[in-house]
């Protein structure tokens, strides 16, 4: 039997291919600056690149709006909420009469807690006509709903995603929540100053880049002001047992501790550093805390912890007691079980208040509109978008951990952006 | 390019007893679930991948009996009583045990006289079905209340004495100290945490300094100590308890000698006049029972565990390891196989390579089968010809 | 020129003219050929894991791992030299795409070895191992850059976007020509031997040491090279799009096709991909019509199983049977789903969205077709223009030489 492929030939072509590639590869030490070069730098709001493709209009009766969220998979409890948010949300512009007496029709994308989904399921809304898309609550998965929207000239408003370099994707990536370099630094000045920590120890989520990112940027500040990183280990998303990191980071004897996850293992994490001997170790952590679950999953440990948040259920101003008058009354007498609800809101709020400024009804307007944004009061605060390169320059609230009697989260202390700077 | 937190240098041996001790009591919840899959493999020579989520669906079921006794997420209950466990226990056990009957005769059952890696399918199947109906249904990221477990508190043991330290004069220091800064927030009427003056400053810095000199002093005295949670050292008793019934059914009872001869020989079984389909239903219910008791206690007594419809996937993987380390389709194997899967993470854990443990795990896995191809206890049979 | 080369030419040509007609009708970007490259990539990870699964029945369930070394492989060189990358998009492509290949290959061999002394199951949770292994060091691997550190859980985010249809699909037509000629060759049945008894083709010369490395150094190759048209196409690599679950998939698509079947596992493939994508606009439904949609599959599918065993009559008679049996399942969906609507506490329920039923139809799909045809959708068959000529004209097929 004569071949036309036999294996010696399929391998001899893959080696051949190989030493091809391995060649070409070499050269890579000569870079050449011929044609369009990628920004290095990236980190200024000039930088961002501009869309190009032709705008999308809205078509129809209905303007369409997108969300992406994890309606299935391990951040499923994230996504719903930020959904429940979204859909308050339009149904309340609905409600008011839409603009130019056209309603918003929302599409929902499931990103299955997956970056490549998420991905998939923003082309398919695109395919859908939709001219903006509120994104996902992880970095992660916006990243990829913000280069499908950019080549078609769809803004993106990422409603979680605290990832620094992630509105450089583009001018049409804004974000409403605050990023990790703001969030990071805060609770290491607040680590630093109010609670007088020197040593502190980071027990990181290996899994989540969120957890990754914050812990960085916590340890870059913390240091910077003069404080000791005594070390920093790691767990993963749906661990069960952490006396591993615990007791390595328990030998090196830190007086607070920086939980950077999120708090189905924050509770049990605390509950365990408890029980591990560590009884006046100080815990700290982030947005990613925010549910009342962790009263439940963190027991007693958890009260007298310290974490940042984005707005407290406790303000008087009015738009945050109405969202959650509403969001109870429509979700069975429960709180937000995230944080993401109020993000999700807001994400979305922002994007209709937006279509109803835009000069008209298409995508690129739009995102003009949104970069315009200015004094846009949301439930997590007030938002600012016009010159700032897509991030929000919002306060951080420091909040105590109390017991539902007390109020839950206790304010402590209010950051904003221009705190951080004078120092 | 470089690979962060490989493992450094300096090793720490006061923290060794401690994650020996904690990869040990782990190690007994693995050897609990890898018996499961251990026992139908070798009933079977099936992996029978749905077992993390039987595993899964037994801390679901020890959840909402807790909430049945009252300690719902608002509840305003005290510490709970040993025979709340004992139900939730209970419950959990008898949920997955008919679990367990349920999967294997809807979708391996019809499947048996096909090749295996079509019942691996269904396996795979039902485990996704399970993993991702659940969450329409089931509330997730859920925790027991820890306040049910009336074992909350620690043994300690004491590893080597603690330094007398002086501490009178840091106390009066702090004392001091702290009343300083009291006086000035009464006078002032000023937050602690947003300090208005210069003063105020320097008056809490004062006193923070201070605070922090006594703790250094008093950690520069502390002696070593073990703690051990007393819910841990239930749970491995339990766990001890339950394989020493296991021990005695699969050796001394008639059902026992039915499972081991078919374990031995399926066909032949068969001709003997054993009842092949009871038996292999009777190995899942006894296996998904075992899951269901690791479950509660993984649930319980590691206090607010997470549970959610993913729960078994962490926990499943491991076990399943254990079970092919210790030699899989070998009862003692996957005990010693959970063990020593405990203790390696432990060691892993203490060498201070945290973010590695899970590869470390699969590392050792792939050296011993490297060298012992059955698993440590188990045989590596020559393929009949 | 002879008729050997001739066909040989042709297939070819008509290779290339597939996969640039289907560049030309999907090239232009969106969900459209978003969907078409992903199919290609996932018929190329089926076929080469059928080659090491099926076709050398050494059971691997790590292939994601190899996915993800030529992803990562891709990724990392693209991070380290963007300008290069950027100068001319499709050569870097063509590059990318042998060195993830040789990358994966290595780490074919590597995980090869071990499988020498390995059988069945062991080899198994070897795999599945390598799989978890890869994707923690990938959470671990952090490269300095101009723009700082990047790398970590969150992956590497390319600047730059490579995309060709054509390619991938070049890919997985020729991941098919090399599977489905190399087992014409001596050394392809060497590759069915080894599967079928090792002791026996040991003992008729074949060298099983070699045939088992080989297998997964052309295997894992072939998900390299796969992995890094994907990192380019994504213009992403992180360790989420690498997880455990993505080999189960994998192995699932080659056992569900027909294990040993190339043919069955590009359907299988296709079938699976598209699956959860079709199922994205499925409309919102009450909880009620979800439990009848259960129980109603449950009922067709035992009767259907039932008429399978118990009765042999005519196929006429047995697809007219098979019909009775999808009735009585829609009935009883309609049944139960109305029984249950009257009941008020289960008619308040919110509705549940189609979308997060994507994930449960899909595991329905694989548990039903895996009762009904356990041997897998084309069992160990192959498609074959003798096949096409027998079906279409009722002629007997000439026995090649």
């Amino acid at each position: 039997m004569s071949t036309f492929w036999n294996w010696k030939t399929a391998v001899a072509t893959l080696a051949l291919a190989v030493a091809v590639g391995c060649s070409g590869g070499g050269e890579s030490t000569t870079p050449t600056n011929e044609g369009k070069t990628p920004d290095a730098g990236g980190t200024s709001a000039a930088a961002r690149p501009t869309p190009t493709a032709p705008t999308v209009k809205a078509e129809g009766d209905t303007i369409k709006i997108g969300i992406v969220g994890s309606l299935t998979g391990d951040q499923k409890p994230w996504g719903d909420d930020s959904i429940k948010g979204a859909e308050m949300a339009v149904a309340e512009f609905n409600a008011a009469g839409g603009v130019n007496g056209k309603k918003i029709e929302l599409l929902i994308g499931d990103s299955a807690s997956k970056p490549d989904q998420a991905k998939s399921a923003t082309e398919k809304l695109l395919s859908d006509g939709v001219i903006g898309i509120v994104g996902e609550v992880a970095s992660g998965n916006t990243i990829q709903i913000a280069s499908a929207a950019f080549e078609k000239s769809v803004p993106v408003v990422a409603v979680g995603a605290t990832r620094t370099d992630l509105t450089d994707k583009g001018t049409h990536v804004v974000r409403v929540c605050y990023t990790d370099d703001f969030q990071g630094p805060v609770m290491a000045k607040f680590a630093y100053d109010d609670l007088g920590l020197r040593k502190v120890g980071i027990i990181t989520d290996n899994k989540a880049p969120y957890s990754q990112g914050l812990s960085k940027s916590f340890e870059k500040t913390f240091k910077e002001l003069g404080g000791e990183i005594v070390g920093e280990v790691f767990y993963e998303t749906g661990q069960t047992d952490f006396t591993g990191p615990i007791n390595e980071i328990k030998g090196k004897t830190p007086d607070g501790l920086f939980l950077s996850g999120y708090f189905p293992e924050v509770g049990p994490m605390a509950q365990a550093i408890r029980n591990s001997g560590m009884k006046d170790v100080k815990l700290l952590g982030g947005d990613g805390w925010d549910s009342p679950q962790i009263l439940t999953s963190g027991g007693d440990a958890i009260l007298g912890a310290f974490m940042c948040n984005h707005y407290n259920n406790k303000e008087s101003r009015p738009i945050v007691q109405e969202f959650l008058t509403k969001y109870k009354k429509e979700n069975g007498g429960k709180e937000p079980a995230t944080t993401m609800a109020a993000l999700g809101y807001d994400a979305m709020a922002l994007i209709l208040d937006a279509v109803k400024r835009a000069k008209s009804l298409d995508s690129v307007a739009l995102m003009e509109a949104l970069n315009e944004t200015e004094g846009f009061e949301g439930v997590s605060g007030t938002i600012n978008l016009k010159g700032r390169g897509g991030n929000p320059d919002k306060q951080a609230l420091v909040v105590e951990i109390r017991p539902l009697a007390e109020g839950f989260q206790v304010f402590r202390k209010a950051y904003a952006p221009s705190d951080l700077v004078k120092n | 390019m470089l690979i962060g937190s490989l493992p450094v240098a300096g090793l720490d041996f006061s923290t060794l007893p401690q994650q020996l001790t904690d990869g040990l009591l782990l190690g007994f919840i693995y050897a609990l679930i890898a018996l499961g899959y251990t026992m139908v493999y070798g009933v079977l020579k099936l992996i029978n991948f749905a077992h993390g989520e039987v595993f899964m669906f037994g801390a679901y079921a020890a959840l909402f009996t807790s909430w049945a006794l009252g300690y719902t997420p608002n509840h305003a209950l005290g510490t709970g009583t040993p025979w709340m466990l004992g139900v939730m226990l209970l419950a959990a056990m008898t949920f997955c045990g008919l679990l367990g009957v349920l999967i294997e005769r809807l979708a391996y059952r019809p499947l048996r006289t096909q090749p295996r890696i079509a019942s691996l399918i269904t396996a795979i199947g039902i485990s996704l079905l399970l993993q991702y109906g659940g969450q329409i249904f089931l509330p997730l990221n859920q925790n027991i209340d820890s306040k049910i477990n009336p074992f909350g508190g620690s043994l300690e043991i004491a590893l080597s004495g603690s330094a007398k330290v002086d501490t009178v004069a840091l106390d009066a220091e702090v004392k001091s100290a702290s009343e300083k800064f009291d006086a000035y927030l009464k006078s002032s009427g000023e937050d602690a945490f947003n300090l208005k003056t210069d003063e105020g400053r320097s008056l809490r810095n004062a006193k923070q300094d201070a605070e922090r000199k006594l703790r250094d002093a008093k950690s520069a005295g502390e002696g070593k100590t073990l703690v051990i949670s007393y819910g841990k050292l239930i749970a491995m008793g339990t766990t001890i308890v339950l394989m020493i019934g296991l021990t005695y059914l699969v050796l001394f009872t008639k059902a026992g000698r039915a499972m081991r001869a078919v374990s031995h020989d399926f066909d032949a079984a068969s001709l003997m006049g054993i009842n092949v389909n009871t038996i292999v239903t009777f190995t899942f219910a006894l296996g998904s029972c075992l899951a269901g008791a690791g479950a509660m206690m993984v649930a319980t007594f590691y206090a607010g565990t997470k549970i959610d419809t993913f729960f078994g996937m962490v926990l499943g993987v491991k076990a399943f390891v254990a079970a092919v380390l210790g030699g899989i389709g070998n009862i003692p194997g996957a005990v010693l196989g959970g063990l020593l899967m405990g203790v390696t993470e432990g060691l892993v854990a203490w060498a201070g390579s945290t973010a590695y443990k899970d590869a470390v795990a699969f590392v050792v896995l792939i050296l011993v089968l490297l060298l012992r191809p059955g698993g440590l206890l188990g045989s590596a049979k020559v393929e009949k010809v | 020129m002879n008729q050997f080369w001739l066909v040989r030419a042709g297939s070819f040509v008509l290779a290339f003219a597939f996969a640039f007609a289907l560049d030309a009708a999907f090239g232009g970007g969106g969900y459209a050929q978003r969907l078409v490259m992903l199919a290609a990539l996932w018929v190329t990870l089926a076929v080469s894991l059928n080659l090491i699964n099926g076709i050398t029945g050494q059971f691997s369930m790590g292939h994601a791992g190899f996915y993800a070394v030529g992803a990562y492989t891709a990724a990392i060189l693209t991070t380290l030299n963007p300008a290069l990358a950027e100068q001319n998009k499709l050569a870097w492509l063509l590059l990318m795409i042998p060195t993830g290949a040789l990358v994966g290959a290595i780490a074919g061999f590597v995980v090869g070895v071990p499988s020498l002394r390995l059988r069945g199951d062991y080899l198994a949770i070897v795999t599945l191992g390598f799989g978890e292994i890869v994707r923690i060091v990938a959470q671990n691997i952090n490269i300095k850059t101009p723009k700082g550190d990047v790398g970590g859980a969150y992956g590497f985010t390319l600047d730059v976007k490579l995309t060709a249809v054509w390619v991938a699909w070049m890919l997985a037509i020729a991941v098919i020509a090399i599977c489905r000629n190399l087992l014409r060759t001596a050394h392809g049945l060497a590759f069915l031997a080894v599967r079928e008894d090792e002791v026996a083709a040991l003992a008729m010369g074949v060298n099983v040491t070699r045939t088992k490395v080989t297998a997964f150094v052309i295997g894992s190759a072939m998900a390299g090279a796969a992995g890094a048209i994907l990192a380019l196409f994504e213009g992403r690599a992180s360790p989420d799009m690498f997880t455990m679950d993505q080999s189960f998939i994998v192995v699932t698509m080659v056992v569900l096709g027909g294990t040993g079947s190339i043919t069955g596992s590009v359907l299988a493939a296709l079938l699976l991909f598209y699956l959860p994508e079709k199922t994205r606009e499925l409309s919102n439904m009450p909880i009620s019509s979800v439990a009848g949609l259960f129980i109603g599959i449950g009922v067709a599918v035992s009767l259907a199983r039932m008429i399978q065993q118990r009765y042999h009559g005519p196929v006429a008679q047995r697809i007219g049977l098979n019909f009775g049996a999808i009735g009585a399942g829609v009935v009883t969906m309609a049944v139960i789903g109305f029984v249950l609507q009257q009941v008020p506490a289960i008619a308040a329920q919110p509705l549940v969205a189609g979308a997060k039923l994507r994930m449960v139809v899909f595991a329905i799909v694989l548990i039903v077709l895996m009762l009904l045809r356990p041997q897998g959708v084309l069992g160990h068959h192959e498609f074959s223009w003798d096949w096409v000529r027998r079906t279409l004209f009722r002629k007997p097929a000439e026995v090649p030489a």
